[in-house]
């Protein structure tokens, strides 16, 4: 019986070509997953700490696996969001909208990127003298209306 | 003490999951455009931004983080101070729907 059971990896055309090819994303792949597994354990452990609980290694696994699943998964949504926008390039909003299964969790996601997005004007760019001056003329009107 | 995933570990899995996705895609333009006289459209990989993985990475470490807490309330209740793979199961169809 035949399901809608994802295999995971596209399916070639045939040929060795292609075989080698696969083989090298699983090899990428399995590197990927080793990387992310060991940063899972110290966000992992860390968290638990808080919490004042420990965590038991088939647990850890476990949400490293599942955690890859979901960054596969959320690259191709955001991918699609794009293209969808006609975009080459994915934004800050195609993985917000990518959460949008929970409004909460989107809201933390908007407040995030709001952060983000407040952080980097004074990195970047150097408060001109004008900017100071129009400042301070913007507080000015409130003072005359009191 | 805020740990988090490193953007370009997020960015390498990205483009690993878009290249599949292209060489699919190729594949089957491929079939369809074989007459051409070798005026393949390669298809531009997808990118990302660099606020984008940022916030991907915030995305993940919340589901890492959530993970954590629903299982950890599981073992809590039952008195337990280590969290098992029969907790996470139980939170898991929730925590699926939500992300």
């Amino acid at each position: 019986m035949e399901t809608l059971g994802d295999d995971g990896i596209g399916i070639g055309s045939g040929g060795e070509s292609d075989k080698e090819r696969q083989e090298e994303t699983e090899e990428e792949a399995a590197l990927l997953r080793d990387r992310l597994l060991l940063s899972v354990i110290s966000i992992a452990s860390s968290h638990a700490k808080t919490l004042g609980m420990t965590i038991s290694e088939p647990v850890v696994a476990c949400i490293a696996d599942l955690a890859f699943k979901q960054a596969e998964q959320m690259g191709r949504d955001v991918e699609l969001f794009a293209q969808h926008a006609g975009r080459k390039s994915v934004n800050m909003e195609d993985v917000i909208l990518s959460a949008h299964r929970n409004e909460h969790l989107m809201g933390l996601l908007r407040d995030f990127a709001q952060e983000l997005k407040g952080k980097e004007p004074c990195t970047e760019r150097k408060r001109t003298k004008k900017a100071l001056k129009n400042e301070n003329k913007v507080q000015e009107p409130i003072e005359m209306l009191d | 003490m805020e740990e988090n995933f490193d953007p370009d570990l997020i960015h390498a899995i990205f483009k690993l999951v878009w290249s599949r996705r292209n060489k699919k895609v190729e594949g089957n333009q491929g079939i369809h455009l074989e007459g051409g006289a070798g005026t393949s459209k390669k298809t531009r990989a997808t990118t990302a931004n660099a606020s984008a993985l940022k916030v991907s990475c915030e995305l993940l470490r919340l589901f890492v983080a959530e993970a954590i807490q629903r299982a950890a309330l599981i073992a809590e209740a039952e008195g337990i101070d280590i969290i098992e793979p029969t907790h996470l199961e139980r939170v898991l169809p929730q925590l699926l729907l939500d992300f």
